[in-house]
Order: structure tokens, then C-alpha cells, then sequence
């Protein structure tokens, strides 16, 4: 008896273990789907780039413990473009044309993008990125933004910003606009002054400055001389701290004030942040997190940024928008269960991808869809989204000085 | 003799590198030899007035980004066909770069680290002009617009046959200025500009050219480049790493040979690209500057300059010694007349007549109203205790400083006051006291730069080296022709200066204690030579304190005492006179 | 656009004060080491930061206070500093090879940073921060004015020691003309370490302010190479006072233009200044 049993229960092994070979075998025949991309993982934008740099990698895992895409495992080549723009445009030509890889992701940040845009065009391959600032600028068919801006946010998304503050606790009525040249943030504020016009609101003060600046005493004077109601700061990375700070020296906090795109992490931490605004895709709380593979994705990354010695763990708007990115490509491949950019890159144009940003759709000018940039606030030392009230973290309300 | 085998071998380089784009190779590999290219142009083209003229400029990123922005304003919003935007982003930059230099040149004391200063504070103020204008204003300049005229079979070959061409372009002028006159003339002007100037290199003229060839070249790397990165921000091309990287490669490559900066730049650019793998970027880059520092230890004079180059008979300028003259083989070899001129000794007519000649140094009357007369054909003797203003002399007529007051005439024309490049040509040559050779360059090379630009002046470096042999053989430093003057001893660094001075065949020489720190016997065979220098019809004016040859060798004696002229006429007249015994002496003994 | 007040412009003029001192702070030893040494030693920035992440580490995480880990950075900075000359006098670099040298180990030095502490940038939040005088309307914060103290102090200390004591003399001297300097039984080796160490000592000093003052990231010394630079070849090689007078002049200039007018415009006018002040008296500050 034992030995039939023994033999039918080796026979059900051996046949369990052969079947579970196949697609292993399967998997281990078929060349993997190669995806390449570079991020700026040394140089001035390193300090981003790391973070979409470990968003990628914890993807990618995730995707191929799923069994990957058409049934293949993924790899992803990564490159370092430096920070330089045009190291970026000779590593995508070397992706495409050398290492011959099968679909491109985006590198860090405007400058980068658009030279691999460029490269993009001229092999007709998609190009779905991350990080691109400037909407006007993307003229190239199949490329596909993750950073949801909608085609014209120097209109939409400095009105959202308005909105939110005349339905606020505080609606102001005077506002001082200074703001960084950076490209991606000028026309921003350039928006956001027409904006206030239209509102009624009246403008107390405009101050630009150069990209790189390092004294904000000045600027910080004229902004409390000009006593704003609300101060809008064009800033990017550390402008915004750099500047609270010069204004903490000279014992000035402003009422209300909102920042575009800081680096997130340190300027949370700053208690002189308190109650500053900006703009998010997503943040760590619902309803942003109940969406599907939110939660996840925010449990693994805490983990992974954790052992990286990252000082800031939390998923904010650069790791929603990486994420999201691949989110983009994954989904498009599955529906289409193909590797061909036109194909890809038609039915995207026609069809919505569900992330965790939300319902995403690119039929707009640029290939943008909607504007989904929320207004969040340092509160507590946490980022909590504040408008509008159907995406605001439960019980959260904006607060005013 | 210059080998043209460089030039040739460039522009088959040049053809076999063009004819890649045909070979269907992943476009990569012309992406990055583009990047390669463009960096060779750069630092080739920053060479050529900061390591061969020595004038460092920490603004190559001034000149680079108005090629950018000329090229991209022009393209993108005027809609010009882009490679006629080419030449003008060249031009804009070399117009640029000559404003300021017209200025800044002619402040005395800007040398060194203030050049240095005054290019990176140059590149600021375009940078901000650029940004808070309409030319960029902000957004920066998109390009995506403009269309890649259609030189190779796709968009990323025309580029790199554009940047190919430029790259040729540019290491042939680096290659042919290295082999010229005008190169001599920028090598001299870096180990001692104003020397260089005495001996009648035009220095503000030259500094000018080198430093409009240098930012044309730039401009035109720049204006390339736009349609490479087709997205320009003032940000990223006013960004210090642009000087910063070519002066490395420079540096590394070797900034005194033509093709040093290239060398440079291709082992910096292949190593930056070792290291691009995304594993270990951030080790990587630790890496690339421990390679960097290894580098430089073993080879500080970078790679060009390491010493199995440096040591080979072709010395610095890199060229094979001139043929022998004829006359070689003649010991003594005759010195060859200055032309017009034949044996005589002295004249009554004035060679050079001095009226009323001041010089104050913040209130010291270092010459106080001189007027003398030199007679061709003499040999005037110049006396006088120290401090009594005969170097000063010397220097006030040979154009070294400035007069305060009073005229020079020489042929007919007043040289006070000229240039002194302009006092050379005019055909006066001096010696320094204390011989200032130019030290890196050869013997030969320092004596041909007098044959090549005082005087009337001769054309070519050829030419100048056959002359300085010459008188190189005259002055018996045939040997030490291929030598630099730091293995000289100072007899032999006295006789390059004299052949220095004579090289150029003047009217008169002003030999400023030639003498002093010889051996009798050195001094003997010295006297030798300077009377057969006057038996040749060159005048000289001889400041000495070796009493014996001042006896033996003047026709005439003048003699100084602070600042003033106190006495003049025969030598033993002149000697025995109270005044100027008391003046050697004290008053007791006349 | 009307004239900003007194206060402002004071302010500002304040806010210039202390940047400039910070970049004399930083270009006196670049300055010393170029003009008396004959190094052009970049690595001067990489060990500013260095130090300014070594307090950041020790003060945050380890919670020592900011100014105690001077006791630790001065030595181990004078160390490095002193290697770094062994390097160049060994291998007998001309000064632009050791802008060479030096920017491989700047390169070095960030890879090594951005290791220990990622590329995120750091804020030393200390109770430092926190404190400022008042004077009158004018606010003075202390990591400034310590930073300002520090600045003056130094510069007038080296200063001093270069113009009045022996070990000055002997430096300029060996920089003027080294083989007749050395001639006269001046001890160049040991002259050459002492004063390396302590251009790195300086440089350590600096990063502790910064660590005070701003947040840090490791390419962020990049940023500074140019104004120092400027404040260095403004005020003079080899100057112990130049590098503050120039610094703070480059700063108060920026900062009345971004007082008076739009910020952006502000570096044309401290270098359009720069530029006039080298042409009409190219060796004044010296």
C-alpha cells in the first residue's frame, strides 16, 4: 500500500513540480523585455533622482514577482547621465541603437527629458517620463507625462492654488509673487500673476531670481516690507528653505505662504514650514492611498528608503509620478500584449491607465489630460493634502496664520 | 622645418573619421564621438591663448555660450537656415571676446590670476545679460523646431560631421600657429611678455588674435552644439564646469604641444564614460578623480609634455634642427653685415640723437634732461656709479619704460614714447644685466624670435631659425642650440643675449654690462666680438664697469651721475676729468 | 519703484556683510595656498563640506554641540591638508597641475559624501539657529555674526603672523624666491606644512559655519568655487586681508542690487563692479 501511495504521491509531486517548471522554463528560454533609461545619479540632481531611482527598482521587482510582462522577466538598464543634458542624449542614442533595448522610461527632470525626447523622435520609440516641468514643450507625438500638469497649468493649476486659498480660513487680498527663473518654475509664476489679476487679488511685490542664488536676506526684507497676505515662492529643491530660513533671521513669518516644487523632505522638517502650501499628485493618506497598489507600494518604499539611509521615507509627489510612470508603461504593454511603440503609443492616446494618481487619460493638447495637482500643507510636520475637500485627508483643513 | 606630414595626417583622420556615419554603426558610437569632438574643439581652441600665450582665461563658457545663444536665437526664433547661423555665433564670440580684450589688454598689470578674474567675471555678466533679457529671459531657447541640415545619413550624423569639421579645423590652426611666427611670438609672449616686447613682438596685436581665434572656435563648438542638446538654458551653458572641464583637459593633455589639450580631453571623456553604468555611479565617480590623481602625479607636465617628449633634440617646438649655414666650418665664423652697412669705423653722422630726456620713478628723477648723441658707427662707452640712471637709460630708449619728458630721434623719426615692439622694428636691440631669456623656449628659438621680429623682421620661423643659427655660430652656441636656457651657465646665457640682440641685424645695439660676472678670459674673447660687431657697421652704446675694456673698446665716453649727464668726449679726457673723479671717488681726489 | 527704506537697505547691507565674510572665510586659504604655495587647491571645498558633514553627523546624531566639533575637525582638517602638500611637494606639481590634482580629489571626496550621506540635502538644526541680537530694526543671527567673528578674526590672526613674525617672513620670502630663501636657512619643508594644514584648518572652520548657517548637499560645493574664486583673485594671492575685503565686497553689491532692483540682476552688478575695479587699479588690494 505505502509503495502506491509513495509512487502516486511522487507522481503528483514530480508532475506539481514539472508543471511549475514550465513556465519557469518558459521564462528562463524567452530573452528578457529590456527597458532603459538614465537618471542623474551623480551631480546637482542627484538628491531627486535617487528617489525615482529606487521607485524603478522596487517596480521592476514587483513586476517580474508577478511574472513580468508578456510573460517575460523585465530588466531595466540604468544609466548615469550626470545631471548633463547632453551626456543624457548620447546614453539614450547608446540605449537605443547599442544596447538595443525594447522600451525607453524618462530620466530626471526637464532638460534631460527633452534631449531624450529628442532622441525618442528621431527612432520613433514612446517615451513615457516622470519629472517634465514645462507642458508647451513636449511637441514630440508619443510622448506621455506622469506628472500630471494637464497641457496649460500655468492657468489651471495657479487657479486651483487661488481656489483653495479664497475658500481658506484667510482668503488674502494682497499677494507678493517672487520666484526662481528655473524654467520649469518661471512660467509657473508668470501664470500665477495673471492669475491673482483676474481674481482681484492685488499684487504687492514681484522678485526674481537667478537659478543658484545663495544670499535670500534681501529678498526676505522686501517680502516683510511688502506685508503680503500670501507670498507665492517660485522654488525649486532648497530655494524654499534657503528662504524661510533668511525670513526666520529676520523674525518674519508670513501669514500664508506656498511653495511649487520644494524638495520635500527638508522643508517638512523645518519647523518655520508650518502651514506652507503646494502641489501634489499624491500623499501617504486617504483617499490617495485606498487606490490599488497604493499601499503597498508606500509599506515597500518606507522599507527600502529606510536602508538607504534616505532622511526623508515618505512617498510624496517625485516617487507618485515615478511610480505612475510605470504604472503608464506597464499598462499599455498588457492591453496591447505588444513591444511596438506605435501601437503602444495609439492606444494610450486612446485610453485611460488607472494608477495611483488616479484615472489617467493623454488625449489633451501635448498629449496631456487632466490637471490633477492638488494643494497640500505642512501640518504637524506631515505633508496633508488640504483641496479640494473630496481629496483632503480625513478632517483635514487648511489652516492660516 | 615644419613636417607636413601633421596637417596631411589630420585631414585623412579627418576623411576616415567622416566616413562613419556610412558604415550603419549604432548611431551611439557618433553620439559620443560627438561629444569627444566637441570637447577637443573647446579645449583646443582654449590652448591657444591660455597655454601657448599663458594668459589663463576662466572664461571659455563666455565665449562658448554666445556661440549657444547666437546660433539658438538666430535658428529658433528668426528661422534662419541653421548652418548659416554657424559662422555669425563665431563671429558674435570673437567680437565678444576682442571688446574685452581691447580693454582689458590695455591695462597694464593684468596678467595672471586678474585675466583669469576678469573672464569668469565676464562670463557672469553674460550669463545674467542673456537671462534677464529677451534673448532667453528665462525659459531658455527650444530648438526642437529647427531642422538638422541634412549632411550624413540621419540628424545625429550631420551633427557629428559638423563637430567633425570644426574639430579638424581647429587642430589644424592650433598645429599651424604652434609652427609660426605668430606661434614664436605667443610662446615668447608667455615666459616674458615684456622682453618679448622689446624684442619687437607686437604683444597687445597678437594677445588680441590668439584670443580672437581662441573664441571663434568656441562660438563655433557652441553654435553646434545648440542643435545637439536642442533645449539651451542659461543655467546649464554659463555653468562653471564647461571652463572648468576644459582647463582640466588642457592640463592633463599637456598645453604646450598642439594636439595636448585633444590628448587630454579624449582620456577624459572616454573615462567619464567608463563610468556611466548605473550601479555604481556615485564609486564611480570617487574612481574617475583617483585616476585623475594617480594621472597627474606620474605626468605633472600632462601627457604631452611627459618626459620621453620633452627630452627628444626636437625640444619644445617640435621640429628638427635647421640645416647647417654655409658658413659653418669658418672658426671664427665672420658675423654677416647688416644690410646697407659696410666696415667702417666711427662717422660724424648721428645715428641717434637724444634731446632733453626724462624719466621719474613717484618722484625719483632717475634721468634728469639728457641729451647725447650717438654717432654711427661708434662704440659709445656709457659710465657712471650705480643708481646713476644708465639702465635706466637703456630701458627708456629701447622702449622697456616710458619717458617723462624729451625726444629720441633715430633716423628722422621721434621713437619716444612708441611701443617698444615698435622701437625694435624701428632696428635698436638691447641685452638685459640680467640675461632674460625665454625659459622654455630653445636657445635657438629664443634667439630666432629677435631674428623674426626686430629689425626689419623675417617671415617665417624657418627663415628665423636659419638666421638665429647664425649668430648662435657667432657667439659659439652652435652646440647648445636645442638647449633651453636653464642649461646654460652664465657666460654662455650673456652670449644669448648678445645674439639675441643681434640677430635682428639692428642699427644700434645697447649692451647693458655684458661684462660683468666673466672670466678675464671670457672678457677678452667678449671685447673680441663686440669690436667685430662695430667692424661690421653696427653701432653700440656700452654700459660697463670693467674699466680695462671700456679703455680699450670705446670711442667715446658719457658719463652719468644721478639722473644727469655729467660729462662727455674722449675716454681718457673724460676719466681724468675732476668732476666725474670726484663722483667715483669723493672729492678729495682730483 | 519707490526707494526701499533704511531698514531694508541696511538689512541688506548686513545680509552682504555676512555672506562676503563667509566667502573670505572660505578663499583665505584658497588665496594663501595659491600665493605662497604655489597650489591651486580645489580640494579646499571638498574639505570645507566635509567638514560641514562631520559637524552635521557629530551635532545631529550624536548631538555635540556645533562649536565643540572644532576640537575634532581643526586637527584632522590640518592632517589632511598636510598630506595633500606632501603630494604636491613630492611630486613637485606646477600650480595648474594641482588644480588637477585637487579636483580628483574633490571628485573623491563628493563620491565619498554622497555615500555616507546620500545626495539628500542636510539642515543642522541647532539651538544655534535659534538665536539672534537685535539692534535696533536690524536683526544679526548668530550663526552669522559667529561666522563674521570667526572671519575677522582669522583673517587679522594671519594677517599679523604673515606681516610681523619670523614664520611670516620666511613665508613670503619662499614664495617670492624660494632657492635664495632657502639659501638663507629658511626651513621650506616645514614651513610649507605648517602653512597647508592650516589653509585646510581654515577650510574646516569655514564648513563648520556653513553647517551652521545653510543646508548641504554634496555637489553643492561646486556652487561656490566661482564667487570664491572671484573674492580670491579679487583681493590679491597671497593676501591675508584681500580675500575678506573682496568677499564682503561681492556680497554687499549683490545684495543692494537685490535690495534696490530685481534679484536676477544682481550678479551683473557685483561683477560689472569686479571688472571696474581690476581695470582702474589692478593691484590695489593687495
Amino acid at each position: 500500500m505505502t509503495t502506491r501511495t509513495t509512487f502516486q504521491r511522487r507522481t503528483v509531486l514530480a508532475a506539481a513540480a514539472a508543471s511549475a517548471a514550465l513556465p519557469l522554463a518558459a521564462w528562463a528560454q524567452q530573452p528578457p523585455i529590456r527597458i532603459g533609461s538614465t537618471l542623474a545619479l551623480t551631480g546637482p540632481l542627484s538628491a531627486t533622482a535617487q528617489v525615482h531611482k529606487l521607485v524603478g527598482e522596487i517596480y521592476v521587482e514587483d513586476l517580474n514577482k508577478r511574472g513580468g510582462l508578456l510573460g517575460r522577466k523585465v530588466e531595466w538598464i540604468l544609466k548615469d547621465d550626470q545631471s548633463k543634458a547632453d551626456l543624457a542624449r548620447t546614453l539614450y542614442e547608446q540605449l537605443i541603437t547599442s544596447d538595443k533595448v525594447d522600451l525607453l522610461m524618462g530620466p530626471y527632470a526637464t532638460g534631460g527629458i527633452l534631449s531624450a525626447m529628442g532622441v525618442a523622435q528621431r527612432y520613433n520609440k514612446v517615451l513615457v517620463h516622470h519629472t517634465l516641468g514645462v507642458p508647451s514643450l513636449a511637441k514630440y507625438d508619443m510622448q506621455f507625462p506622469a506628472w500630471s500638469l494637464g497641457s496649460d497649468p500655468g492657468v489651471t493649476t495657479t487657479n486651483t492654488v487661488f481656489e483653495a486659498l479664497a475658500k481658506g480660513p484667510k482668503p488674502p487680498k494682497t499677494v507678493a509673487v517672487v520666484t526662481s527663473k528655473f524654467p520649469s518654475i518661471h512660467f509657473m509664476s508668470m501664470g500665477a500673476r495673471e492669475t491673482l489679476k483676474k481674481r482681484g487679488l492685488q499684487e504687492v511685490l514681484f522678485l526674481e531670481w537667478e537659478f543658484g542664488n545663495r544670499d535670500f536676506g534681501p529678498i526676505a526684507s522686501r517680502v516683510k516690507d511688502a506685508k503680503p497676505d500670501f507670498v507665492w515662492v517660485g522654488a525649486i529643491g532648497l530655494d524654499g528653505n534657503l528662504l524661510l530660513d533668511a525670513m526666520k533671521k529676520i523674525d518674519y513669518a508670513p501669514p500664508q505662504h506656498f511653495y511649487l516644487y520644494p524638495a520635500p523632505g527638508p522643508l517638512v522638517t523645518l519647523p518655520e514650514a508650518s502651514g506652507a502650501l503646494s502641489v501634489t499628485i499624491f500623499e501617504e493618506h486617504p483617499p490617495f492611498t485606498s487606490r490599488p497598489k497604493a499601499a503597498e507600494f508606500i509599506k515597500t518604499y518606507h522599507e527600502r528608503a529606510a536602508k538607504a539611509n534616505f532622511p526623508d521615507t515618505s512617498v510624496e509627489v517625485q516617487a507618485a509620478a515615478s511610480f505612475t510612470a510605470w504604472q503608464i508603461l506597464e499598462g499599455a504593454v498588457n492591453a496591447t500584449k505588444s513591444l511596438d511603440d506605435k501601437v503602444l503609443a495609439d492606444w494610450l492616446k486612446k485610453n485611460r491607465v488607472e494608477t495611483i494618481q488616479g484615472s489617467l487619460r493623454f488625449d489633451g493638447p501635448s498629449n496631456y489630460g487632466d490637471d490633477l495637482m492638488r494643494i497640500k500643507q505642512v501640518q504637524n510636520g506631515k505633508w496633508v493634502v488640504v483641496y479640494p475637500p473630496e481629496f483632503a485627508a480625513p478632517g483635514a483643513k487648511m489652516t492660516a496664520r | 622645418m615644419s613636417s607636413r606630414r601633421v596637417p596631411a595626417g589630420l585631414l585623412v583622420a579627418g576623411l576616415l573619421m567622416g566616413a562613419l556615419p556610412f558604415l550603419k554603426l549604432p548611431a551611439f558610437y557618433e553620439s559620443f564621438l560627438y561629444l569627444a569632438l566637441f570637447w577637443i574643439v573647446l579645449a583646443t581652441s582654449w590652448n591657444i591663448l591660455s597655454g601657448y600665450a599663458g594668459y589663463f582665461s576662466f572664461g571659455h563658457g563666455a565665449f562658448f555660450g554666445a556661440g549657444v545663444y547666437t546660433s539658438a536665437t538666430l535658428a529658433a526664433k528668426f528661422n534662419w537656415p541653421f548652418l548659416w547661423t554657424l559662422p555669425v555665433a563665431a563671429l558674435v564670440a570673437a567680437a565678444i571676446g576682442v571688446g574685452v580684450g581691447a580693454v582689458v589688454f590695455r591695462v597694464r598689470g593684468v596678467r595672471g590670476e586678474v585675466f583669469a578674474l576678469l573672464t569668469l567675471a565676464v562670463t557672469f555678466v553674460l550669463a545674467t545679460i542673456i537671462g534677464n533679457t529677451p534673448i532667453d529671459g528665462g525659459p531658455g531657447v527650444y530648438l526642437n523646431a529647427v531642422p538638422v541640415p541634412r549632411l550624413g545619413p540621419s540628424p545625429t550624423s550631420s551633427l557629428y560631421l559638423m563637430m567633425l569639421a570644426a574639430a579638424m579645423l581647429t587642430l589644424l590652426v592650433s598645429w599651424a600657429i604652434r609652427h609660426s611666427r605668430f606661434g614664436a611670438g605667443l610662446f615668447a609672449i608667455h615666459d616674458d611678455e615684456d622682453a618679448a616686447e622689446v624684442m619687437g613682438v607686437p604683444t597687445y596685436r597678437w594677445k588680441l588674435a590668439a584670443l580672437a581665434v581662441s573664441c571663434a572656435l568656441a562660438g563655433l563648438a557652441g553654435g553646434i552644439h545648440a542643435l545637439f542638446i536642442s533645449y539651451v538654458t542659461t543655467a546649464e551653458t554659463f555653468n562653471l564646469t564647461v571652463p572648468l572641464t576644459v582647463v582640466l583637459m588642457s592640463i592633463l593633455g599637456g598645453t604646450r604641444h598642439w594636439a595636448g589639450p585633444a590628448i587630454g580631453t579624449v582620456a577624459i571623456t572616454c573615462l567619464l564614460f567608463a563610468f556611466t553604468g548605473g550601479e555604481y555611479a556615485v564609486l564611480g565617480k570617487g574612481a574617475i578623480g583617483l585616476i585623475l590623481v594617480i594621472g597627474i602625479l606620474f605626468m605633472p607636465e600632462g601627457v604631452m609634455g611627459f618626459r620621453a617628449f620633452a627630452r627628444t633634440p626636437r625640444g619644445v617646438m617640435g621640429s628638427p634642427p635647421p640645416r647647417p649655414s654655409p658658413s659653418r666650418g669658418r672658426v671664427p665664423a665672420d658675423p654677416p653685415p647688416p644690410p646697407g652697412e659696410g666696415r667702417g669705423g666711427g662717422t660724424s653722422e648721428v645715428l641717434l640723437d637724444v634731446r632733453g630726456l626724462s624719466k621719474s620713478f613717484r618722484g625719483l628723477k632717475a634721468l634728469s634732461n639728457v641729451s647725447l648723441q650717438v654717432r654711427k658707427g661708434e662704440i659709445l662707452g656709457l659710465l657712471g656709479p650705480n643708481g646713476s640712471g644708465k639702465s635706466t637709460f637703456i630701458n627708456v630708449v629701447s622702449g622697456h619704460y616710458l619717458p617723462n619728458g624729451g625726444e629720441v630721434w633715430l633716423d628722422g623719426r621721434n621713437i619716444a614714447g612708441l611701443p617698444a615692439h615698435e622701437i625694435a622694428r624701428a632696428g635698436i636691440a638691447r641685452t638685459y644685466q640680467i640675461p632674460r631669456p625665454f625659459a622654455q623656449m630653445t636657445v635657438l628659438d629664443n634667439v630666432a624670435i629677435a631674428a623674426m621680429y626686430a629689425g626689419r623682421g623675417l617671415p617665417s620661423l624657418e627663415a628665423g631659425r636659419r638666421e638665429a643659427m647664425q649668430w648662435l655660430e657667432f657667439t659659439h652656441l652652435a652646440g647648445k642650440a636645442h638647449s633651453l636656457p636653464g642649461e646654460l651657465n652664465l657666460h654662455q646665457r650673456k652670449f644669448l643675449e648678445l645674439a639675441r640682440a643681434l640677430a635682428s641685424r639692428p642699427k644700434l645695439v645697447l649692451l647693458d654690462e655684458v661684462l660683468c660676472g666673466l672670466t678675464p678670459t671670457e672678457i677678452q674673447f667678449a671685447v673680441e666680438q663686440i669690436r667685430r660687431i662695430r667692424d661690421q657697421g653696427t653701432t653700440i652704446v656700452f654700459v660697463e664697469h670693467v674699466m680695462d675694456a671700456v679703455m680699450a673698446l670705446t670711442d667715446r665716453l658719457v658719463v652719468f651721475d644721478q639722473g644727469v649727464m655729467l660729462a662727455e668726449g674722449a675716454p681718457r679726457e673724460v676719466m681724468q676729468s675732476p668732476a666725474v673723479m670726484s663722483a667715483y671717488l669723493g672729492m678729495a681726489h682730483a | 519703484m519707490s526707494f526701499p527704506s533704511w531698514t531694508l537697505l541696511s538689512q541688506s547691507v548686513l545680509s552682504g556683510v555676512f555672506a562676503g565674510a563667509l566667502y573670505g572665510l572660505l578663499g583665505l586659504g584658497l588665496g594663501l595656498s595659491w600665493g605662497l604655495l604655489r597650489t591651486i587647491n580645489l580640494a579646499h571645498f571638498a574639505f570645507a563640506f566635509l567638514s560641514a558633514y562631520i559637524c552635521y553627523q557629530l551635532a545631529a546624531v550624536s548631538h555635540v554641540d556645533p562649536l565643540l566639533t572644532l576640537a575634532g575637525i581643526v586637527p584632522l582638517m590640518f592632517a589632511l591638508g598636510a598630506g595633500l602638500h606632501w603630494l604636491t611637494d613630492r611630486f613637485r606639481l606646477t600650480p595648474f597641475s594641482s588644480l588637477l590634482l585637487t579636483f580628483g580629489c574633490m571628485g573623491i571626496v563628493e563620491s565619498l559624501m554622497q555615500t555616507l550621506w546620500t545626495a539628500d540635502p542636510r539642515k543642522l538644526e541647532s539651538h544655534y539657529a535659534e538665536m539672534k541680537f537685535r539692534l535696533g530694526p536690524l536683526y544679526l543671527p548668530i550663526p552669522e555674526v559667529l561666522t563674521l567673528l570667526l572671519a575677522v578674526a582669522i583673517t587679522v590672526a594671519v594677517w599679523a603672523v604673515l606681516r610681523f613674525t619670523d614664520l611670516g617672513k620666511a613665508l613670503r620670502a619662499s614664495a617670492e624666491d624660494a632657492p635664495v630663501a632657502a639659501a638663507f636657512g629658511i626651513n621650506q619643508r616645514r614651513n610649507g606644512f605648517l602653512l597647508a594644514g592650516t589653509c585646510s584648518a581654515i577650510a574646516g572652520i569655514a564648513g563648520v559655519c556653513i553647517a551652521l548657517s545653510s543646508s548641504i548637499s554634496p555637489s553643492q560645493m561646486y556652487a561656490w568655487v566661482g564667487v570664491v574664486f572671484a573674492a580670491v583673485m579679487l583681493g590679491g594671492l597671497g593676501s591675508a586681508l584681500g580675500p575678506l575685503l573682496a568677499g564682503i565686497v561681492i556680497g554687499v553689491s549683490e545684495a543692494v542690487t537685490m535690495a534696490v532692483t530685481s534679484p536676477s540682476w544682481a550678479p551683473l552688478v557685483s561683477f560689472t563692479l569686479l571688472i571696474l575695479i581690476l581695470l582702474l587699479r589692478p593691484g590695489r588690494i593687495r
